[in-house]
């Protein structure tokens, strides 16, 4: 949005602030304050907070409309004969857990589990392999069964690359392939220094392994594909915001898949700026 | 509204139904499918604003979800499960759309003479203001679409939204105040828009396009 039709005003900033979207930050308070002070502001924040409370009452007024009877029809008849679930192991819990739980433990207990998995963090000429480490949590092994065992095997490893790449949606499908982990480098020595590692501004939390495959989690769930088969993670930006890139294949087909720094934090899901598929 | 409406106390619960049809039973989840089939429609309807392409959304999701159930583990509601897949099914298309774009006509359907399954039960009492907010939601980014049509019209909240979406709680009240704004200045809501010459105009009065620009990062 340009905001032009309000002078001065930063017209997205003041929709944040006015739909709570700043609250205690400081962007918020930034705002607050220009909005007591700054005629503009005050004169944009006046005429934007009914506007928008309007917009809500008139989506609100939308009637609902039931599936359409042939469609519903169609449905019915084509899920009761599809063909039974590719995976007929049964990993539904008997129990439904408590939400924030379950994310809390998704955090070390990734369903990709990458406890077998070896990192190979490539960026500015300098090479960084991070162990593996263990997720090894009770809960979720028992949830996930057997599958879980599936799974580490099904993910052996993927390259994590720091290009530091601008990606937009037009390059997104660009993302690197894992070429490093075909040619078959050598494991590096583990106790080399940290300073070798390139650290890429605002993404320092993702370079923990343990974030990283919580990351992993998060698009795995976002995407609804199951397993995701990865091939490389890229830490760099897009469009002028940190982020990695992904670059994965699931039952959905092969995808670009662009996080933020939040990615598989609790509550923020995948922090996903950007999914393409990759053709 | 909840997306946890439940069933009656005495019919089996939603992850009842999933663990039932991935144990083979061939009922289950058409039996799902049923109790929820009206809010995914109509989140698909909104999202994607086009009725064939919603019904082929909603189709190739829940057949998807119908095939992988088995990797449901239960870490989410099972109606944030289905949503999730629906809105994906939707995005995807509407990206897929974008880069091949179609015009689509008027009341949203490809083709008049095609019977394309019942119209509301009872209009809206201004039906020109439904169509013209709604072709206002149409014309905003997929993203703060998606999140517009879970929160102001189907009544979602936004920690269901944000999980249904798959990002943080701010990122949904980011996209819900902005596409808010945008539609209040196609709307012509706004006091001292020029879209209408600083007065505030009738609903009726849809602006064209909405503005462009680089818009900033959401928060989070």
């Amino acid at each position: 949005m340009t905001g032009a039709e309000f002078e001065g005003v930063d017209f997205d900033l003041l929709a944040d602030f006015v739909g709570g979207a700043l609250d205690g930050t400081p962007d918020g308070q930034r705002v607050a304050t220009l909005v007591a002070e700054d005629p503009s502001w005050r004169a944009a924040f006046e005429a934007l907070g009914p506007a928008m409370a309007a917009v809500g009452g008139a989506l609100e007024a939308f009637e609902p409309e039931p599936m359409p009877a042939d469609l519903a029809d169609r449905l019915d008849t084509l899920l009761r004969t599809a063909e039974t679930p590719v995976e007929p192991v049964p990993v539904v819990p008997t129990n439904v857990v408590d939400l924030e739980s379950r994310r809390r433990a998704r955090r070390w207990a990734a369903p990709l589990s990458v406890a077998a998995a070896v990192l190979a963090f490539a960026g500015f000429g300098a090479t960084w392999w991070v162990s593996n480490q263990s997720m090894d949590n009770s809960e979720s092994t028992a949830a996930a069964g057997s599958t879980t065992a599936e799974q580490a095997g099904a993910l052996p490893a993927f390259a994590v690359t720091s290009s530091g790449t601008d990606y937009t949606a037009a390059t997104l499908p660009d993302a690197p392939m894992s070429e490093t982990l075909s040619t078959g480098l050598a494991l590096p020595d583990e106790s080399a220094p940290a300073a070798a590692v390139p650290k890429t501004p605002g993404l320092s939390r993702l370079e923990d392994p343990s974030a990283l495959a919580a990351c992993v989690d998060a698009i795995t769930v976002a995407n609804s594909g199951g397993t995701l088969a990865v091939e490389s993670a890229d830490f760099a930006r897009f469009d002028g915001t940190p982020a990695v890139v992904f670059r994965f294949s699931a039952a959905n087909g092969v995808w670009a898949w662009a996080v933020g720094p939040d990615c598989g934090l609790p509550g923020a899901g995948a922090d996903t700026l950007q999914n393409l598929p990759v053709r | 509204m909840t997306l946890r409406d439940g069933p009656p106390s005495s019919a089996p619960t939603d992850v009842e139904l999933v663990r039932a049809h991935v144990e083979g039973d061939p009922d289950a989840f058409a039996e799902l499918v049923r109790r929820h089939r009206d809010r995914l429609w109509a989140v698909a309807l909104r999202t994607v604003g086009d009725r064939e392409e919603a019904a082929d959304a909603v189709q190739d999701a829940l057949l998807n979800a119908h095939r992988n159930a088995a990797r449901f583990r239960g870490d989410a509601a099972v109606t944030t499960w289905l949503h999730r897949i629906v809105v994906n099914a939707c995005l995807d298309r509407m990206r897929r759309r974008q880069a091949h774009p179609t015009v689509p006509l008027p009341d949203g359907n490809r083709d008049d003479d095609r019977p394309t399954g019942p119209e509301p039960v009872a209009p809206a009492p201004d039906q020109d203001t439904v169509l013209v907010v709604r072709d206002a939601l149409a014309a905003l980014p997929a993203d703060q679409r998606a999140a517009i049509v879970l929160v102001d019209v189907q009544g979602y909240g936004v920690a269901e939204a944000a999980e249904i979406l798959g990002v943080a709680e701010g990122t949904i009240k980011s996209r819900c105040a902005r596409g808010r704004a945008r539609m209040a200045m196609t709307l012509g809501y706004l006091r001292g828009n020029r879209n209408d010459g600083g007065t505030v105009s009738s609903r009726s009065e849809a602006a064209g396009s909405l503005p462009n620009g680089s818009e900033r990062r959401e928060p989070r």
